[in-house]
């Protein structure tokens, strides 16, 4: 094994919980939808890698940076692996599952694509606060997210509303810039 | 030819030259050692170098999948044309992306190395971790293809190492050939002087001082031992000429002497003899018989001493007589003075043993003076005895070459404590009245060995015997 560092115990955890989980799926779905659901999750981890948060949006310089989803989303149990005992930067990760209707209080927030028609109202709600807003909705980025997952190819694309971040305090390292596709606001 | 033949200023140059060679080989050497090593240790900070930059850019690539990214960012790699092979690898481990990018997958290492670089065969292969604040996502694989680049380096360092060598020795062989002319110039001048001076004899010449080094003394103690055999050499002339006319002079004197021996003294002789003769012969009846005996007393002691003068001229003879050089058979001499000697002496009963003697280059006439001396005087010594035996032999001594010709007798003999008198003129051992003689003969025999360039000398026992030898030296003298 070439990689050891200090992920290595989580990540044997992790992979080791995802296959537990698709043994519980249907068998049909299991497979492709636990893939992207997987690949989700750890992009979602990877998106505190990448932004920076103004001080102001944590309470304590070591306070936890806390990704939001909804409460029922499938997604919940892989990013819980995904992010289990890892940090980013002095915060360590942390899982919230907001009910409808709950004010979204987090960093990170993901609104699964079939929750696509409360994306106005929650983004609305959300009225420049500092959290990344990511969705797999239909034009979730063009619609104010700012960054959409888009399926292509079996492969996992990103589009980003860079203004949209901006508008929010966030900011974005270049490098995930340049693998992503920079779009605008159209409404 | 060797260096050890070679002309001093050359040997001087190649000596010069090759400390130069190899001083500077061994410093190119060492020059050579410190940019490999400097070469090695830049190679790996570039590759870390590159490595730091790619990994740190294939991050967002690597954490957000996406392979056409990371072929780009690789694909940056061209401007480097000593990375021959780059590869992304994920968190798992597994192949990512490569560079360059039309490469089938085999063309990569399947598994990333660990961290960290290491010398391949003429690679050098680094694998640096992609990390986005710590967090790790992947592997990123260069590999340098050291060998072209060393062989570059090789080129340029040799290049560069023959030009300088080529200067430096074209700079060492001028330098040389001007000064080692400080120290072949005296050496070759004092060389030549030394040749003039063997060649031509000529001790007035002086070799040039070029400074007070070791050399300059060398001259100067030259040129001093020049002066010393100038002034004696003048010296020696000098004291030839002074010498050669004091030697006419005493030669003239013993001239003049000569001839009044041999005229003025025979004269007054004749009168003595004559007129004893006469006296005799007239009143010789009318004398009493013992006045008889006186006249013949003094007849005889004129004839005495008429013989005496005839052997000093002779020996003066010996001295100044011109050699007539020629082959000698000293046995053929020796038999004819034998047969002489016993003609002469009919009552004696000898024994004569001659061993074969050698020819040899000198004057006959002067040996056969030498053997009638010596076997009379073998003869005469040994009358007292019956038979008298006298044996002549020659031998050749084995480390000097010297002929010795030695005749023995068993006569009266002599006592070695006056050996060294017998060969001088007019010395004797033995009365007059015992022996007859002049006491010249040997002396004459030195005289004429001598001329010949031997020795003489003698050995012997009273009452027993004596033994005469003479040396001849192996080639005979030339005149």
């Amino acid at each position: 094994m070439a990689i050891l560092g200090r992920g290595a115990f989580a990540r044997w955890g992790r992979i080791l919980a995802a296959g537990l989980w698709w043994l519980l799926l249907p068998a049909a779905v299991a497979q492709p939808i636990a893939r992207e659901y997987q690949v989700k999750a750890v992009f979602l981890f990877n998106f505190t890698q990448f932004v920076e948060w103004p001080a102001a949006a944590f309470p304590a310089p070591n306070a936890p940076l806390i990704i939001g989803i909804m409460g029922d989303d499938p997604i919940g149990p892989f990013l819980e692996e995904a992010i289990r005992d890892e940090k980013a930067g002095d915060h360590p990760l942390e899982l919230r599952r907001f009910q409808r209707g709950e004010p979204v209080d987090c960093h990170v927030f993901y609104l699964n694509r079939s929750e696509t028609n409360r994306l106005g109202p929650m983004l609305d709600g959300l009225g420049g606060k500092p959290v990344l807003t990511v969705s797999d909705a239909d034009f979730a980025a063009r619609r104010g997210a700012m960054i959409r997952f888009l399926n292509e190819n079996n492969r996992i694309r990103l589009r980003i509303n860079l203004e949209a971040a901006r508008r929010s305090n966030l900011t974005i390292s270049s490098k995930l810039l340049r693998s992503a596709e920079i779009v605008k606001d159209t409404r | 030819m060797s260096l050890r033949d070679l002309p001093i200023r050359r040997k001087l140059i190649i000596i010069l030259l090759l400390t130069s060679v190899v001083v500077m080989m061994l410093m190119r050497g060492a020059f050579f050692t410190y940019e490999y090593l400097t070469f090695r240790e830049a190679t790996v900070r570039q590759l870390t170098m590159l490595g730091g930059i790619i990994a740190a850019n294939s991050s967002a690539a690597l954490a957000f999948d996406n392979p056409a990214d990371a072929r780009e960012i690789l694909a940056a790699l061209a401007a480097e044309p000593h990375v021959k092979v780059a590869a992304l690898y994920d968190r798992n481990a597994r192949f990512f992306a490569g560079y360059p990018a039309e490469s089938p997958p085999s063309a990569f290492p399947a598994q990333p190395n660990p961290d960290g670089y290491r010398f391949v065969a003429s690679t050098l292969q680094g694998s640096y971790p992609v990390l986005q604040k710590d967090l790790r996502l992947g592997t990123l694989y260069l590999q340098f293809d050291t060998g072209a680049m060393l062989h570059e380096f090789l080129w340029g360092s040799l290049r560069i190492a023959l030009a300088v060598m080529a200067v430096v020795l074209l700079a060492a062989y001028f330098l040389a050939r001007r000064l080692q002319q400080q120290i072949s110039q005296p050496i070759l001048e004092l060389a030549e002087t030394a040749r003039a001076v063997s060649e031509r004899a000529d001790y007035t010449v002086r070799a040039r001082k070029w400074g007070l080094d070791e050399l300059g003394l060398l001259t100067d103690a030259f040129n001093q031992m020049l002066g010393r055999i100038h002034q004696l050499n003048q010296e020696l002339e000098r004291r030839v000429v002074e010498r050669t006319a004091q030697l006419e002079a005493a030669n003239k004197e013993l001239e003049a002497f000569s001839y009044s021996v041999s005229h003025d003294l025979r004269a007054p002789l004749r009168h003595i003899d004559g007129f004893a003769g006469l006296l005799l012969k007239s009143d010789g009846t009318t004398l009493s018989a013992r006045g008889q005996n006186h006249l013949q007393t003094i007849t005889s002691s004129a004839k005495q001493m008429g013989m005496l003068i005839d052997d000093l001229l002779v020996f003066s003879q010996m001295g100044r007589a011109e050699m007539r050089y020629g082959p000698v058979d000293l046995h053929q001499l020796a038999e004819e003075t034998i047969q002489d000697l016993k003609a002469q002496n009919p009552n004696r009963n000898i024994t004569w043993q001659l061993a074969p003697l050698p020819t040899v280059r000198g004057d006959r006439a002067m040996f056969r003076q030498v053997f009638v001396n010596l076997l009379s005087n073998a003869v005469k010594y040994s009358a007292p005895r019956d038979p008298a035996i006298i044996t002549i032999s020659a031998t050749t001594d084995s480390t000097s070459g010297e002929q010795v010709v030695s005749v023995q007798d068993n006569g009266v003999g002599f006592e070695m404590a006056y050996a060294h008198k017998l060969f001088g003129v007019f010395q004797r051992l033995h009365r007059a009245e015992e022996f007859e003689g002049t006491g010249i003969g040997l002396a004459n025999i030195r005289r004429i060995i001598s001329r010949h360039g031997g020795r003489t000398w003698a050995k012997g026992e009273l009452g027993v015997g004596a033994t005469f030898y003479f040396s001849l030296p192996p080639a005979a003298p030339s005149a």
